[in-house]
């Protein structure tokens, strides 16, 4: 399973997190469990949203050519 | 003109009217970058390295000049050739005299052989099942995008303009190569090579960056000639054995082009690309922010109904010693102070990231928490109605043994043993005489 993967397939669990909570009717410690799994999941969630912001690099190929054969 | 014309009482000098014409002419598209076919008369060239010549054909001729060093002349172009050539009109002023400022000039033979050459490059492909192979996805949020195309290039601009405008500062390594004339194909083919060098894991990890997840391979459109690397066999085989997506992103609107037909993804133009690669940053970040709010508040919304039922309980059997109330609470304020760290821990980061994206939302989900205390109000005087001293004041009692625990069943009960009577003003103290069990009535 690829990361990018894995995105997508944190947003479908939280989506069914959210769910389950908003109906209700679940033991407190199967909420206390989806509450704390949702939290992680954010967690991941928003360190993939953050980890793709980075720096811009222009080069020539020529450039590039030779910072790959060093 | 017109409109400059009315500003003008007495008769225009003919030199600006010359220069009217002459910003008309360049400021319509259907005379810029016009791809234009006719025969070769009068070709000539000058010691300074320009080339005049006439192109005509039966209906008409106009004159055309290629500037030194603009582009390359097929050498096979003489007196007679029928060539197609890419060329922008304009008026020399000085001389009143129209022209064609030819910016590409082909034999049309060339042509013909490169469009046949395409075809059969297309069936061979297909022959091989390359054109059926399944593609690859691209990432839900790419962490690293290589873009391959004309360094400096308006194409280059636009893509980067609009990956900012979506997701600022997402990153990017942009491989400028020449997209057009002899050198293009094996630039390009080097260019996804390298690329793919990028996407290894072990070469990203020296160089400190992530692995490249996705190519962007393209151009702004141009004649099919300023195109035709796209339909090159070198490229092609490059996009096939890329190990990580490849989008092909060149503008045009004709035919599909080999690196089209080859690719993961065709855009159709390099902005096109971007927007189907691109994801909005603020989106997710608003349906995070979203699924934030909504576990908080749901979670927050069970908690306080649970603890509203347990002080319910905890008041109904305050007379009696309920190790099982105690246990129950401690659970609770256990419960409650993981769930507090965990609010603080886990959204503590993101909340003050997202501070300013989140007023709007907790304006919105404060009122929704306002809303459900309404609810729980009168969730909490219904439940009310059931309480145990209503239920005493409507002649009913409750039994319990000397240790205090409740009894409502006959089987908890012996011949001859001290009961508690609970009535609505007080107790009373009773010994049990004799015990019928109604059958049927048990559980």
């Amino acid at each position: 399973m690829s990361e990018e993967m894995s995105y997508s397939i944190a947003v479908g669990r939280l989506e069914e997190i959210v769910a389950d909570l908003e109906r209700g009717g679940i033991a407190l410690d199967e909420t206390l469990k989806l509450y704390e799994e949702g939290a992680k999941l954010l967690e991941f969630c928003q360190q993939e949203l953050a980890s793709a912001e980075g720096r811009l690099n222009e080069m020539r190929l020529s450039e590039i050519e030779e910072k790959l054969a060093e | 003109m017109r409109g400059e014309s009315e500003l003008t009482t007495g008769p225009i000098p003919v030199g600006q009217f010359v220069n009217l014409i002459r910003s008309t002419i360049r400021n319509d598209n259907l005379f810029q970058n016009q791809v234009i076919k006719g025969e070769i008369t009068q070709w000539k060239s000058y010691p300074s390295g320009h080339t005049y010549f006439t192109l005509r054909d039966s209906d008409g001729q106009i004159s055309a000049v290629i500037w030194q060093g603009r582009c390359t002349i097929d050498s096979s172009i003489q007196e007679g050739s029928v060539v197609v050539v890419i060329a922008n009109l304009d008026l020399y002023a000085k001389a009143g005299r129209i022209q064609l400022i030819v910016n590409r000039i082909e034999p049309i033979n060339k042509l013909g052989v490169l469009e046949e050459q395409r075809k059969q490059l297309i069936e061979l492909l297909r022959s091989e099942g390359v054109l059926d192979r399944p593609r690859m996805a691209l990432p839900a949020i790419p962490k690293h995008i290589a873009i391959i195309t004309g360094v400096g290039s308006a194409a280059l601009a636009d893509m980067n303009r609009l990956a900012e405008n979506r997701w600022p500062g997402i990153r990017r390594t942009v491989i400028g190569v020449t997209v057009q004339g002899n050198s293009a194909a094996n630039e390009i083919v080097r260019g996804i090579l390298a690329a793919g060098k990028l996407a290894d894991f072990t070469v990203a990890k020296r160089l400190n960056q992530p692995p490249v997840d996705v190519i962007i391979v393209g151009r702004g459109g141009g004649s099919p000639e300023d195109l035709w690397a796209f339909n090159l066999e070198p490229v092609a085989r490059a996009i096939i054995a890329s190990a990580i997506p490849v989008i092909s992103a060149v503008g045009h609107e004709s035919d599909m082009l080999v690196a089209d037909l080859v690719a993961d993804l065709r855009a159709s133009t390099p902005s096109n690309a971007i927007e189907r690669l691109v994801p909005e940053f603020d989106q997710h970040q608003m349906m995070m922010l979203n699924f934030e709010l909504r576990i908080t508040d749901s979670t927050t919304r069970l908690f306080v109904d649970w603890r509203n039922n347990l002080l319910l309980l905890q008041s109904r059997l305050l007379n009696a010693p309920l190790q099982g109330v105690y246990n129950a609470n401690q659970r609770i304020s256990d419960l409650s102070n993981r769930l507090t760290s965990a609010v603080t821990n886990k959204f503590g980061q993101s909340r003050r990231k997202l501070a300013s994206l989140g007023n709007i939302m907790l304006l919105a989900a404060q009122q929704s928490i306002a809303a459900e205390k309404t609810k729980l109000a009168v969730f909490a005087s219904t439940l009310n109605s059931a309480h145990p001293s209503n239920v005493l004041q409507r002649g009913y009692s409750m039994i319990s043994n000397e240790n205090g625990d409740i009894i409502s069943r006959t089987n908890d009960l012996n011949k001859g043993q001290n009961i508690i009577l609970a009535l609505a003003d007080g107790t009373a103290k009773a010994t049990v005489e004799e015990i019928t069990k109604e059958s049927g009535k048990n559980e």
